[in-house]
């Protein structure tokens, strides 16, 4: 049993013993929670000192993963066709290790921030630690199935954490979403068997879900679906194309891109806070992985083929979401939808297939992470005091909670990209890769990066005008002195959570050699993968 | 009549070798015998007696079948090939006297089926019967046995489906059901005697079966296969012949739906298959095709799979919402059969058996929360998550099954068929497979839909009048949560079936 599988599991475990408990001491639930996410915490730590990205660049070839954990799981005989072969195969590299860290510290946030639920308390602990360890399976999985069986296990925690402990329009909410992971989940799983029946095993010769041997075209038996040389056509358009934009369909929902964003208002807005956190902390990041993971490995040479649309995408995505998050009168909402905004930038990144931009994208993930954790972390401390975050309500908070507005202040110049913090590195790169591309691959044409570009002034737009609206000038509330009573400041648990995000943006903004040291072997490999097509 | 006296020694040769091999069956229909008598003479209270006779006797023909399943190497041909028991059989005939068992536990924990005045008794004599019929079905191989099997399961499944009719409601389930079905056979049993006509025998393995039918015109065989398949499709209820099963699986008491989702169900299948096999050996012998069932299978499973799932949003009650999706889960299984290969083969008993554990849970559960708390509505279940959270917990763990999420067994049946589509699909680049694939794919998503919309009054959702319901558990809940533990082991480690 490797550290992986304890640092997946640990949680499970945890939620178990919550099942476990009586309910006579349901104030120990989340203790409980508390001491498993912190020990995860303590594991990935270690893990990541421990981990050495030059020597485990990974991407494709086993050798190069550390921690890697490889036991056979399902075996079905199914006669003529070989066996059906499933291993249980953990192992991370430069694009799997980040996110371990950072789930694990969005976790403890959005779990410290859970200490304000109030109802249900057995449920919601297990089905928080539930999907923990979905989250920490998706990233470690290298298995194909192993890794859609996490991805789908995060969907049902998720819709009774939206549904049972959100807002008004929580069912409407928790169902938008599950329908969309689920639409395009279902016919990435169709993709997985596709890719099944076109790849082996090269050492035992059957049949593999296993990733890595799916990113090596050699593996591919001639003539099946899925291989380059068939050339197997869908309704007159190539096989590989296809599989390339259904698995990638079934992350960019989760990415989310326009105009398949449309469940994220209405999950981030009626989740509770620790789910918002969750769900803009993490679980946009399972989409930008999935593609890097899936997508862009498996299919490079569609991956190349598509990349000006990815690119275009992920221009629209992040000026349509900036408008957007320019028009909402609810803060909660502007916050989802700025993320919406910062999450293109990763497909930018992506789509230029350059070592900056790949890079970048990574760094926009892991810093969006952090930040988005934070922001929602903020909104949910107004939230909690008053049940209102209507901007036109608030005005002048900065007299009544001057801890709060600091804090406010940093996250959003953080967010909208000033030098120093980790936002700025992370776009920084993005479009550099965006605007080199045009000259080392020829893949994005320099306008989307001007574009890109744009959308980082428009993010300053709606994050100062809100500074201005919310916290500047006299203060005047919707709910008059009631209200001024109510509003204190943040407390020392709240200042706690904000003082360890903080601190990640920062140290990430000014040494990014701490997450860039670790990956970029992994990213140069990746593309070596991709040009290799 | 001399000229078949010099037959008469190889048929009761025939017939006296077959039978040791009918032993499960044998004792059936010793049980059927002793359990009239139990009833008339000893019924104990509540006919408690007539349900332990016959539940012996199910145990101990069950335990032959299973002895039998072992020992079975070579398809066997018994009566003059009139039953063949090969494996696919003897899996079935296990599968048909679990589910009986079950049913027969389902029937004795029902309160509402216990403290009818007519009592259980009579409920509990059908048992030997309609096992019997079932194991009869998944071993025919001549025509003339198929339509018997099948008409002895429908007798026995319309007497169950009547058997509490208080209100016109039911009265006109069980009507419907028996009318529906005798049109239905008599239609099967025009086709039969049409092949019959064609080829001049009644047993499918019979190489004069196909011979006789290639050289008849291809409409004359469509006409008679078409017909047959009609018969088929009454037990299967896929669409077209989906009209009786909502209304009556709404009408009938729920430890009949329950087996009626399951146990013919089942049993269509197997016929199914067994019918399909001489068309399919013929064709891959070099010969030319007979009658193409590709299209003809295919529309049916599309149309079964759209009908079902989307009818099935707009369904409030519960019965009826499974109904439906039941009729979706034909169309999936259809898939199955199209491909007709062995991984399908294997692929349709795998998710037949989850399907069965699935839907008896679920019925079970349905069963409970509607003795604990009167709700027989999806939306009468606002709030019950909070007082029946085991019930309901578990029911969202099946409801998860049925859709086909991970890690539990549905999932994994949903993966094996699919795996057999895309495997054949690889092979004969089929347009049809391709277009039941994609349906498949977007039904499972509008299935989210409905099967969601139980956990979402029951845990999302709150209501105030709660006070004097409380879960009534028994035996009969904890039988349907080791089924639901099934469902979650078969899941994670589906090869300890495979």
């Amino acid at each position: 049993m490797s550290l992986l599988s304890i640092l997946i599991f640990l949680p499970l475990l945890a939620g178990l013993l919550i099942l476990i408990i009586p309910a006579s001491a349901r104030n120990s639930y989340k203790y409980v929670a508390l001491a498993a996410v912190c020990i995860q915490v303590l594991i990935s730590a270690y893990i990541y000192l421990n981990f050495n990205g030059d020597v485990y660049s990974g991407v494709d070839t086993e050798a190069k993963f550390q921690l890697v954990e490889r036991v056979p799981w399902i075996n079905l005989n199914l006669g003529a066709m070989g066996k059906l072969q499933i291993d249980y195969f953990l192992g991370i590299d430069g694009l799997s290790m980040p996110f371990l860290v950072l789930t694990s510290i969005v976790m403890l946030v959005a779990l410290i921030a859970s200490w304000e639920i109030k109802v249900n308390l057995k449920g919601y602990f297990a089905l928080f630690l539930l999907l923990d360890t979905a989250v920490l399976g998706v990233f470690s999985a290298l298995d194909f199935f192993l890794f859609y069986i996490f991805y789908e296990l995060m969907l049902l925690p998720l819709y009774f954490l939206i549904g049972m402990w959100g807002g008004i329009r929580r069912e409407y909410a928790a169902i938008k979403f599950f329908l969309y992971t689920l639409f395009g989940s279902v016919f990435m799983l169709l993709v997985i068997i596709g890719l099944y029946f076109s790849v082996t095993d090269p050492v035992t010769g059957n049949h593999t879900f296993n990733m890595l041997s799916m990113m090596d075209p050699k593996n591919y038996v001639d003539g099946s679906i899925f291989s380059a040389l068939a050339n197997a056509e869908f309704f007159g358009i190539s096989a590989r194309l296809i599989g390339f934009i259904v698995l990638f369909i079934a992350f960019a929902i989760k990415v989310p891109i326009v105009p398949l964003h449309t469940w994220l208002p209405d999950a981030h807005v009626e989740a509770p806070t620790p789910v918002s956190i969750i769900l803009a902390g993490i679980l946009l990041k399972i989409g930008g992985y999935g593609i890097l993971r899936a997508c862009v490995s498996i299919f490079p040479d569609a991956a190349v083929q598509s990349a000006w649309w990815l690119g275009l995408i992920g221009v629209i995505s992040i000026l349509y979401g900036a408008l957007n998050a320019l028009a909402q009168k609810d803060l909660k909402r502007m916050i989802a939808y700025s993320s919406v905004s910062h999450m293109g930038f990763v497909l930018l990144g992506i789509a230029s297939v350059t070592a900056e931009g790949i890079s970048g994208a990574m760094m926009q993930m892991i810093s969006h992470g952090f930040l988005s954790s934070m922001l929602f972390f903020l909104v949910g401390v107004i939230y909690s005091r008053v049940h209102d975050r209507s901007i036109p309500n608030f005005r002048g908070l900065a007299l009544i909670m001057p801890r709060y507005t600091a804090f406010i202040m940093i996250a959003f110049f953080a967010s909208l990209g000033l030098p120093g913090f980790s936002a700025f590195i992370a776009e920084a790169f993005s479009l550099i890769g965006a605007f080199n591309s045009s000259s080392i691959n020829g893949l994005l044409p320099r306008w989307m990066a001007v574009c890109g570009s744009i959308g980082i002034f428009l993010s300053a737009c709606y994050f100062l005008w809100t500074l201005q609206r919310m916290f500047f000038g006299e203060t005047r509330l919707m709910g008059g002195d009631k209200w001024k009573a109510l509003l204190t400041d943040v407390n020392p648990r709240e200042l706690t959570v904000l003082c360890i995000l903080t601190s990640f943006a920062l140290v990430l903004g000014i040494m990014p050699s701490l997450a860039f040291d670790k990956m970029n072997a992994s990213v140069l490999e990746l593309i070596r993968l991709v040009n290799l097509k | 009549m001399n000229e078949f006296a010099s037959q008469v020694p190889s048929l009761m040769q025939s017939i006296r070798e077959g039978i040791p091999y009918f032993l499960p069956e044998i004792v059936l229909i010793a049980t059927f015998v002793c359990v009239i008598v139990t009833d008339l003479f000893f019924p104990g209270k509540k006919s408690v007696y007539t349900l332990g006779v016959g539940i012996a006797g199910i145990a101990v023909s069950l335990f032959f079948s299973v002895l039998q399943f072992q020992a079975l190497s070579e398809p066997l041909r018994l009566f003059h090939g009139s039953l063949t028991i090969d494996r696919v059989a003897g899996i079935f005939k296990i599968l048909f006297s679990g589910i009986v068992l079950v049913y027969a536990l389902f029937i004795r924990g029902n309160t509402r089926l216990q403290d009818h005045v007519k009592g259980p008794g009579d409920l509990y004599l059908l048992l030997p019967g309609v096992l019997l019929g079932l194991n009869l079905m998944a071993m025919s191989s001549g025509l003339l046995m198929i339509y018997l099997s099948i008409e002895m399961i429908s007798i026995v499944s319309y007497l169950m489906v009547g058997y509490v009719s208080d209100s016109p409601r039911q009265s006109e389930a069980a009507m419907k059901y028996a009318l529906f079905g005798g049109v239905c056979s008599a239609i099967m049993l025009y086709g039969i005697s049409l092949l019959y006509a064609f080829t001049g025998t009644l047993i499918l393995s019979n190489p004069a079966f196909m011979n006789g039918l290639s050289e008849m015109p291809q409409a004359a065989v469509a006409i008679a296969v078409i017909l047959v398949l009609v018969g088929i499709g009454f037990k299967l209820s896929f669409v077209p012949l989906h009209f009786w099963s909502p209304d009556v699986y709404e009408g009938a008491p729920l430890p009949v739906t329950a087996f009626l989702s399951t146990g013919p169900k089942l049993a269509g299948f197997a016929i199914l298959l067994r019918f399909l096999d001489p068309y399919y050996a013929f064709q891959a012998n070099g010969h030319a095709t007979v009658f193409d069932f590709m299209p003809v299978l295919s529309l049916i499973g599309i149309s079964s799979m759209i009908v079902g799932n989307f009818a099935a949003i707009w369904q409030d009650n519960v019965k009826r919402m499974l109904a439906y999706s039941s009729i979706g889960h034909t169309g999936l299984l259809m898939m199955a059969v199209v491909v007709h290969s062995a991984n399908g083969v294997k692929a349709l008993i795998f998710y037949l058996m989850m399907y069965a554990i699935m839907n008896m849970a679920a019925f079970i559960f349905a069963a409970k929360i509607e003795e604990g708390s009167g709700a027989i509505n999806i939306s009468d279940y606002k709030g019950l998550g909070r007082k029946f959270t085991l019930e309901m917990v578990c029911f969202v763990v099946i409801l998860m099954s049925l859709t086909g999420l991970p890690p539990l067994a549905g999932f994994i049946g949903k993966v094996l068929i699919f795996t057999a589509a895309i495997e054949q699909y690889s092979s004969t680049s089929s347009v049809w497979l391709l277009l039941l694939l994609i349906v498949a794919a977007i039904t499972t998503v509008v299935s989210l839909f409905y099967y969601f919309k139980i956990p979402l009054n029951a845990f999302l959702r709150s209501s105030e009048k709660m006070e004097n319901m409380t879960p009534k558990r028994d035996f009969l809940t904890y039988i349907a949560v080791v089924l639901t533990m099934l469902l979650l082991v078969w899941g994670i480690m589906p090869g300890m079936l495979v």
